[in-house]
Order: C-alpha cells, then sequence, then structure tokens
C-alpha cells in the first residue's frame, strides 16, 4: 500500500526542489508545442491471438459492474492476459478530466480507455487513440451500424463500441397512451396535472440529448454530413416552439428546469406524473416501487410527420496511444464485442448490447423485458454532433434550449445564437 | 495556562494573574428572553437542512420519492452499508490521518511565521502578507493539472504525503492571518517582563504568547482541520487508488445501480457519519475556543 | 504603539539583528514550502494563459501574448458571470458577517447548554460541499423537498414555486445554502477576536453607565474590527471563487454562472487551456485586488502589520 512515499522514494522527495523545477520542465513540454510527429499506430484485428502481459482498463465509476466484470471474465477466457479496471473518476465528467491529464502526460498507466461515444473524435483528433479501423471493419458484422457511427472520426473508426444507451419513454398504462408521436404524448400529458411529462431539462448535456432526441425525429440537424451548420433551419425553430408550449400548456412540468436524470425519476416515482423520458436503467427501480406492474415502455415516439429518431449513448473502448501491450488491448476488445459475451452485458449488468441478436436471446428478454422496444430506439438512433470541439457544441445547443424553456429568450434569437456559437465553435485554433 | 488570562497588567506578578479565575467564576449568566429567542433560531437554521440529511440517510430505495419529511420507515440500511463498504473505512483512516497530521504541522508552521510577523523585526512584511494571500487565492482548478504531471514524476502522485503536502499549503494562510492577527492583539508588556526575567525573543513566544494564544490556536485548528477534511479537488486530482482517497473522493464513488443514479441515501449516511469525528474535536476544543478571560463580562 | 519604545536597555543593534534572523528562521518553513508547491503550478498557469493550444490537432500552440485576456474581457459572458458572482459575494458575506458576529456574542455567553450550542452551530461547516449542495438541491425540490412541501402545508408563497429554475429565486438558495454552510466560519473567527477583548474595558464601560447597545457599538464592534475583517477576507475571497454550490444546484442557470464556473469550462470541458488559464487568472486578480482593498481601507491590525516596514 502506497500510504506513505516508499523509503526508494524518499530520497526523490528530499529533492523536491530539484525535481519540482524538473517536473514543470516536463509539464511544459508536455502541454506545449511538441515535436513529435503524431504518426497514428493502427490496431491490427490478428494481433489479439499470441497477446500476452497484462493490461489496464480506466474508466469511469463502475456502478454496474460491467467494467470489472468484463475484465474478470476476460483474464479467465484468454488465459494469457491479465485484465483489470481502474476507475479515475467518480463522474463522467472527471473521468474525461482524468483521461485527458494520462493522454497529455504520455502516461502508459492504461491501455485502453472508456470513452463516453461524444469523446471519441476529440480524442481522435488530438492523436491519443490507436486507429481501430480493421478490427472495427473485422467485427462489423455482428455490430450494431448505428452504435459504430459513434466511433467514427474523419472516415476512420477510432474505438469499438462496448455496450450503448438509448432513451426511452416510460409511462402510466392506468392514465395515459402508450406514445406513438411526440404531439400525441404531450397532447395526452396536458389532459391533466397527472399525466404530465418528465425529462432532463436543467442546463447540462442531457439537455442536448433530450432535444436532439426531437429535433432528430422532426428532421431537423446539428451539422450534415459535410460537418456544416444546419442547426438554424425551420425544424429547431417548430421544435423549441413545440418544447416551450408544452411547458405552457402543462404538459410537463416547469420542475423539470431543474431535473437532470435522478430527479426526473424520483418525481416520476412519486407517481404524480404520466410520462418520462429516461434511460434503461430507471425500468429496475421503478420496479421496486408502487408504481411496479402499473408502468409500459415504449421507444422515442415519431415526430408527427417525421419518424423515430433518438441519440445514442453508452461506451466505447479506445486504446491508448501510449499503450505498451496493444495486442493485449485488441484480445479485450475481440472479447468484450462477441455476441456471447454481449448478452452478458445485458444478462449479468442490464447495460444495452451493441449486437443485434442479444436482443432476442430468451435469457436476456427474460431479464430485459423492454429488449424489443430499447433495439428499436437503438437502431433509429443518431450519434451527437461528431466533432473534436462537441463539447462546445452541446454547450451553444444546452444554454440556448433553456433560455428559450425558462423564458428569457426568445426562439429566433435562440436559434441565432446557437448557429453563430457553434459555427464560431468550429472555427476555433 | 488558564490562570494567565489578564490582559492589561501593568506587571506580570501573580497577584494579578490570580485574580482571573474569580471573574470567570460569576458562572453562568442568566439569557436575556430575546437571546434565546436568538438561540433557537440558530439552532433551528443550523439544524433542519442537517435534519434533512439526516431524514434522507434514512430512507431507501422507494421511500426517497415520496417526500416524506419524517422516514415513514425508517431504515439503518445505508448506515450499515456505509460500515461495510472496506473502501470508505479505508478513506476514513486516511482522512483522520491527512487532517491530523495537516493541522498539527499547519499550527507549529503558522505560529511561528505569524509571531515573526506580528512581533518581530522583519523587512518586507507587506510583500510577505501579499503572496502568502495569493497562495490561497489563486484557483485550484488552474493548478490541478500542472500539479498532477509534477507530483507523477517525484512519486508524490497516489500518497497520503501527496496530499498532505499541498493540503498543508493551501491551509497555511488562513491560519497565518487568523494567528497573526491574534497575536497582534495580546498585550506586549507580558513579553516585555519575560525579557526582564532574560528570556530571548523565541523563549518568551513558547512561554508567554503561546498560552495566551490557546483561543486563537484551538479556533485555527478547528478551521484548518475542517477546511482540510473536506477539500476535495485536489484530493480527487491527486489521487486514483482506494488506498489513498479520503472521504470526500471516496463518497463521490459511491455508486447507484447505473451511471445515472446517485445514491442519496448512503451518500447521506456517510456524511453524517463523519460529521462524528468532527463533533467529538469540537468537544474538545470548545472550552478552549473560549478563553475564561471574558466570559460573563458581556452577560446578556 | 511604537515598537522601539519597548526596547529594553540591551545591546538594541545585536538584540535587533537577532531579532531579525529569528524572524526569517520562523517564516522560512512556510515560506519555503509555499513557494515550492504553490510557485510552479501557478507559474505554469500563467505560461499557459500566454498561450493558444490547438483543441483540434494535437501538440499545435501558440505564443499569443495577452490575447487571451482581451478576448475574455471583451465577452459578455466574462462580465456576466463577473456581476453574478459579486452579487452572490455581496449577499452571502455581508450575511455571514452579520450573522457570524451574533452567533459570536452568544457563544461567548456562559450559559447553561453553551457546549451544545457551539457544536450544533459547527455542523453545518462541517459536511462536505459538495453533500451540503445535494442536500439543498433536494430540499428545495419540487413537491418532495422539505421547504416546497412546508411551506404548501402552511400555504405559503414559494410552495409551489421551482426555486432552481427561477431567476433571482435560484441565486437566493445558492446565497441561502452558502450562508448555511459558512457562518460557522466567520463566527469562529469573530469568538477568536472577542477573547482577547480585556474584560476591564467592559466593566469601565459599565461603570460609565453605558447600556448593553452602546457598549456593543462604542467598545466591542471597534475592538473587534480586526477579526470582522478577517472573517471578510477570506469569506469574500472563498465567495469570488464560488465553484461547487452553482455547478451542482443549477450549473450556471437563470443568472448563478460565476468566474470560476467559467473558468472551469473553458479549462476542463472545453480544454481550451489558454483561455481558461487567463480566465482564472482574472480571478486570481479580481480576488487580489478586493484583498488588498479590505486591508487597506476596512482596517483591521494585519494592515498594521503590512506597515512596519522595518
Amino acid at each position: 500500500m502506497k500510504v506513505f512515499i516508499s523509503a526508494g522514494r524518499r530520497r526523490l522527495a528530499l529533492n523536491a526542489a530539484a525535481a519540482v523545477m524538473a517536473g514543470s520542465m516536463l509539464a511544459a513540454c508536455g502541454g506545449g508545442a511538441s515535436s513529435q510527429n503524431n504518426g497514428v499506430a493502427a490496431a491490427d484485428p490478428a494481433a489479439g491471438k499470441d497477446a500476452t502481459g497484462s493490461i489496464n482498463i480506466c474508466g469511469g465509476k463502475d456502478a454496474s459492474g460491467i467494467y470489472k466484470g468484463t475484465a474478470e471474465a476476460f483474464t479467465k477466457a484468454h488465459g494469457k492476459v491479465m485484465a483489470k479496471y481502474t476507475e479515475i473518476g467518480a463522474t463522467t465528467d472527471e473521468a474525461r478530466t482524468q483521461a485527458v491529464q494520462r493522454l497529455e502526460g504520455k502516461s502508459d498507466e492504461c491501455d485502453i480507455f472508456l470513452t463516453d461515444v461524444i469523446w471519441t473524435s476529440e480524442f481522435a483528433s488530438q492523436g491519443w487513440l490507436v486507429d481501430q479501423s480493421k478490427l472495427v471493419e473485422a467485427n462489423k458484422d455482428h455490430l450494431i451500424p448505428s452504435t459504430v457511427e459513434t466511433t467514427k472520426y474523419e472516415d476512420k473508426y477510432w474505438a469499438s463500441p462496448f455496450f450503448t444507451n438509448a432513451g426511452l419513454i416510460y409511462y402510466q398504462k392506468d392514465k395515459v397512451a402508450k406514445p406513438e408521436t411526440w404531439q400525441q404524448l404531450y397532447a395526452e400529458a396536458a389532459k391533466a396535472p397527472g399525466n404530465s411529462f418528465v425529462y432532463q431539462g436543467k442546463q447540462y448535456e442531457g439537455l442536448t440529448v433530450n432535444f436532439l432526441e426531437m429535433l432528430y425525429s422532426a428532421g431537423g440537424e446539428v451539422l450534415d454530413s459535410n460537418g456544416e451548420v444546419k442547426i438554424d433551419s425551420p425544424q429547431t425553430r417548430e421544435v423549441l416552439d413545440f418544447m416551450v408550449k408544452g411547458l405552457k400548456d402543462g404538459s410537463a412540468d416547469r420542475a423539470v428546469l431543474t431535473y437532470n436524470e435522478d430527479p426526473a425519476r424520483l418525481a416520476y416515482e412519486s407517481g404524480n406524473d404520466g410520462y418520462q423520458r429516461n434511460w434503461p436503467h430507471v425500468y429496475r427501480l421503478l420496479n421496486e416501487t408502487k408504481l411496479k406492474g402499473t408502468f409500459g415502455v415504449a421507444p422515442l415516439p415519431t415526430w408527427e410527420g417525421g419518424k423515430a429518431s433518438g441519440v445514442l449513448g453508452g461506451w466505447n473502448l479506445a486504446i491508448s496511444a501510449h499503450s505498451k501491450n496493444q495486442a493485449g488491448a485488441v484480445a479485450f476488445i475481440d472479447f468484450a464485442t462477441t455476441p456471447e459475451w454481449q448478452k452478458h452485458v445485458a444478462m449479468d449488468f442490464s447495460q444495452a448490447p451493441v449486437n443485434e441478436a442479444a436482443y432476442s436471446d430468451a435469457a436476456v428478454v427474460a431479464k430485459m423485458p423492454f429488449a424489443k422496444e430499447l433495439l428499436a430506439s437503438v437502431k433509429g438512433a443518431k450519434p451527437r454532433p461528431i466533432s473534436p470541439v462537441y463539447p462546445q457544441i452541446s454547450q451553444a445547443i444546452y444554454k440556448n434550449v433553456y433560455a428559450v424553456l425558462s423564458g428569457t429568450a426568445s426562439t429566433e434569437d435562440a436559434v441565432k445564437s446557437m448557429a453563430e456559437e457553434i459555427t464560431a465553435a468550429k472555427k476555433s485554433f | 495556562m488558564s490562570t494567565l488570562t489578564t490582559q492589561r497588567p501593568t506587571t506580570a506578578d501573580p497577584a494579578t494573574r490570580r485574580r482571573a479565575p474569580k471573574r470567570r467564576l460569576r458562572g453562568e449568566a442568566k439569557l436575556h428572553p430575546l437571546a434565546w429567542v436568538f438561540v433557537v433560531a440558530v439552532m433551528g437554521f443550523s439544524l433542519i437542512p442537517f435534519y434533512w440529511l439526516v431524514n434522507t440517510s434514512l430512507k431507501k430505495g422507494a421511500s426517497l420519492s415520496k417526500g416524506e419529511l419524517f422516514p415513514g420507515e425508517p431504515s439503518f440500511g445505508n448506515y450499515l452499508a456505509v460500515f461495510q463498504n472496506a473502501e470508505f473505512l479505508v478513506a476514513l483512516r486516511n482522512s483522520v490521518i491527512i487532517a491530523v497530521v495537516t493541522t498539527t504541522v499547519a499550527l507549529v508552521f503558522a505560529s511561528c511565521a505569524a509571531y515573526a510577523l506580528a512581533r518581530l523585526k522583519m523587512r518586507r512584511k507587506a510583500m510577505i502578507l501579499t503572496l502568502i494571500l495569493s497562495v490561497t487565492t489563486f484557483p485550484a482548478i488552474a493548478i490541478a493539472a500542472p500539479m498532477f504531471s509534477i507530483w507523477r514524476e517525484i512519486g508524490l502522485y497516489d500518497t497520503l504525503l501527496g496530499l498532505i503536502i499541498p493540503k498543508l499549503t493551501f491551509a497555511l494562510p488562513l491560519a497565518i492571518y487568523m494567528l497573526t492577527s491574534f497575536f497582534k492583539e495580546i498585550p506586549r508588556e507580558l513579553e516585555e517582563s519575560a525579557y526582564m526575567d532574560g528570556a530571548s525573543p523565541f523563549t518568551a513566544f513558547r512561554k508567554v504568547i503561546l498560552p495566551l494564544a490557546v483561543p486563537g490556536l484551538a479556533t485555527a485548528a478547528i478551521l484548518v482541520f475542517i477546511s482540510v477534511w473536506n477539500e476535495f479537488l485536489l484530493a480527487v486530482t491527486l489521487t486514483t487508488s482506494p488506498e489513498a482517497r479520503p472521504v470526500p473522493v471516496a463518497i463521490a464513488f459511491f455508486s447507484g445501480t447505473s451511471e445515472f443514479d446517485q445514491p442519496l441515501g448512503t451518500i447521506s449516511a456517510a456524511s453524517v457519519i463523519i460529521t462524528v469525528p468532527l463533533v467529538i474535536l469540537v468537544l474538545l476544543c470548545q472550552k478552549r475556543i473560549v478563553s475564561g478571560m471574558t466570559a460573563g463580562a458581556v452577560k446578556g | 504603539m511604537s515598537i522601539k519604545s519597548l526596547s529594553p536597555g540591551r545591546g538594541v543593534s545585536t538584540r535587533d539583528r537577532a531579532e531579525r534572523r529569528l524572524a526569517v528562521r520562523m517564516t522560512a518553513p512556510s515560506l519555503i514550502l509555499m513557494a515550492l508547491v504553490a510557485a510552479v503550478p501557478i507559474g505554469y498557469a500563467v505560461w499557459l494563459s500566454l498561450n493558444q493550444y490547438s483543441v483540434r490537432t494535437a501538440g499545435l500552440s501558440r505564443f499569443v501574448g495577452l490575447e487571451n485576456y482581451t478576448t475574455a474581457l471583451a465577452s459578455p459572458d466574462w462580465w456576466a458571470a463577473f456581476g453574478q458572482t459579486f452579487l452572490f459575494a455581496g449577499l452571502s458575506v455581508s450575511l455571514e458577517l452579520v450573522l457570524g458576529t451574533a452567533m459570536a456574542l452568544l457563544l461567548n455567553l456562559a450559559f447553561k447548554g453553551r457546549a451544545l450550542l457551539r457544536t450544533v452551530v459547527l455542523l453545518p461547516y462541517a459536511i462536505i460541499t459538495v453533500v451540503s449542495a445535494i442536500t439543498w438541491q433536494t430540499m428545495f425540490q419540487p413537491n418532495l423537498g422539505l421547504v416546497t412541501n412546508v411551506l404548501s402545508a402552511l400555504g405559503l408563497p414559494g410552495g409551489d414555486v421551482v426555486w432552481l429554475g427561477e431567476h433571482g429565486y435560484a441565486m437566493a438558495v445558492i446565497v441561502l445554502a452558502d450562508v448555511w454552510k459558512t457562518t460557522p466560519f466567520a463566527a469562529l473567527i469573530i469568538l477568536a477576536g472577542l477573547q482577547v477583548i480585556p474584560a476591564e474595558t467592559y466593566e469601565a464601560a459599565e461603570l460609565d453607565g453605558a447600556g448593553k447597545w452602546q457598549t456593543f457599538l462604542h467598545i466591542t464592534l471597534p475592538l473587534l474590527r480586526p477579526a470582522i475583517v478577517l472573517a471578510a477576507i477570506f469569506r469574500t475571497m472563498d465567495a469570488l471563487r464560488v465553484f461547487d454550490l452553482p455547478f451542482v444546484l443549477t450549473r450556471g442557470a437563470n443568472g448563478t454562472e460565476s468566474m470560476s464556473m467559467l473558468a472551469y469550462t473553458q479549462l476542463r470541458e472545453n480544454r481550451l487551456v489558454g483561455e481558461g488559464s487567463a480566465l482564472s487568472i482574472l480571478t486570481f486578480l479580481t480576488v487580489m485586488v478586493v484583498s488588498v482593498i479590505y486591508i487597506r481601507f476596512a482596517g483591521g491590525n494585519i494592515r498594521d502589520v503590512a506597515k512596519e516596514e522595518q
């Protein structure tokens, strides 16, 4: 246990003054213009078979146990490579900060990073990841295409999908009808105060997701396939006006402006609402409350005259460019994405598999009765805008959407500044 | 030490010293009814949110969404879960070590520095004071990343010593300022009489100033201890393994069943539990905070 | 009082020199530690703030001088955050000082149950900031929270307000949460200040027939000044750097984005390291200017120490 520094390191610590200076020079070099040419390594799909040694997988808090569980199962199955999981951040934000600090410092501590689907292009653009194009091509036949899209940046694949996520609608069967379209859901929700719709409307990433789910189904987009900003559109205005009207006519309680995932779930659990937009994990929690047996699960509805769509969540497996055991990392990724293990992803850890067949497996359906609805949501969903400056794009979206919803900005002004801010972000150095 | 309580003796003769305890013995004053109203109001304001925290800590699962003002079916399950969490117990031990060591060293360093600033001849005091203040004013968020790289280079990353050093550094300014201000108010006559007896300035500091400054030292100890105990950003940046994590970080790593659900019950239970060492500290220190030299003087 | 007048009749210059040497020795541990630990990261942050680092291309950076600062100072976001932070700090620190002084006077009294009061009063300060933020968030949660439920039950206004979702109300909750948590800090420092007020002072006032309020106003308060200024400096410094409360409660919505949050967004979320460092340093300079103004103009004995240039 490294409680106090070891004897061998004491001398180092005593020379702290010199070392601190040296460290700062290193840090300065690490952060400054680097002379290193980032010749990106590519992962060899065949490398996994002969891999040996150990690998360290780093990511956020292992709430469902899937990370440690997969590492253990892999170690047992492979026999020659030992995998361990390290929790480097308690929240998604913190995990990203910790990953960035290690990658910027060219640390070889982590061989694989668990990356949120929205980090891929940022990490890839910095030359921090190993190109997984060949590996993904080799595994593509058993991966759901929409989940593979989240790993793409500039025509290459930089990660492999591990498990995915998509929004679902939970509804009270005794009070409201199954949602077919957003318009019908809102109209139904407005009929009585006990029918109202709760979603994630706090000023944060979740609001971007909630807004884009509607925007995508209404046929709108943020960036087109060439990366041009397309947010200034009639669809954006239509969706914003629709959401504002929903807050005014009681379809949604104003309290949603303070909700992220957990408060939304707690509010719904109190039984005062008709619909809830949330992630699949809510299913199990709802079944522990008095609402057990009274609620239904539906995929996200379609936009009237549009289609059903959604936004993908989930986590990918990216190999660090500084990994000393890329073969071991490839072996782990191969294992984690096999159709066989993907069933365990659902059965043992209640996460959404990236393999389509898993959703119709009897054991999975027994554990996740809403597997069919979830698969529909996943297959219809699209990635959030793909860009190395995604955080800035998302801020432009959720801040302006929030301003409209809370009544401090008009739809017109908000759409204009959204477009301006996203354009500026895309131009940033 | 509590006999040295008189503030303005012309000489430090024993007779003067002995006068003080008598004054303290005037005993407990009767509070004005209005003061009682204020006592109740202060207690209420302090306790209501704390009550809510305790209330939450006694709820599990579905009862968290009932909005009950009293837990319908109080459950100690959250407390049990916290105590069964081996990582939390390690974190508790880490926090106690870090806070005790940091507070002790900070008091030694700070009282020395404060005595020099308040009492001794020294050049550039204004500049030193400004520099000290600037250390604690600098946003931790901007230095966390460089500190992370440096700590890894010199092997302090993910160790308790690696947390004690920066926490000590950033706790020192408050302690130095507080003690400087406190020492400054202690009348000089007492030291002077010590000098007359042939004491050196350092002896005067040790034998005269420090005993008189017990209320200031106790207050500084509590403030430093709590700020070190609660500090989060450096702690989360400079540790990675459960073996080195202090309590606030360990609590942040408590998890629900998925990345989206916040385990409110166990977080609350752990937060209630960790106030216990602080309550003990305050109970131990509270008599020292109020020196007794003025107690009863401001009667209601 | 003048220091020279107190010098005893020994060899002045020898003692002088010895005293100066002792002063250096006594401050050295603190100063060296601070220099070693803080100087390098701070210097590094300053360097970062003078450069721009590409968020699109790895390792690309250029020296831009003060451009990051001029960009920040020209942005409405900075000035909005600046105003909001000062509003927050002004409200919370003044409430904390008034309440803290009252609390300190109360804690200083000798009465039955004072040990209990001293402990209870300190409890909020002992709660981890993030947890206290979560507690306040759930207290004000519509339908489920303590405050909203009690207000509704009593038929008082505010029960149906979405506190954290409205301008003004959101700031009120944040101020309240901060006052709750940190008033004990101010109270403790002021309580320590009360300990050095000589009892004779009060006795003299009593003999003069001064009323309690007059005694407080003309005797206690002026003598408490050093402690109050000290509490004000450290509370203001913290309040101007407020982060956890708005981050947890509103994420900066509804007019609650602080200067530190802005720096956090640029540094951490957007990885605009140059801009973010510049924002951090602007925050730092703002806080330093305010602190120095306090020390200079609000008086207190820290100023006296600073003036002792010998």
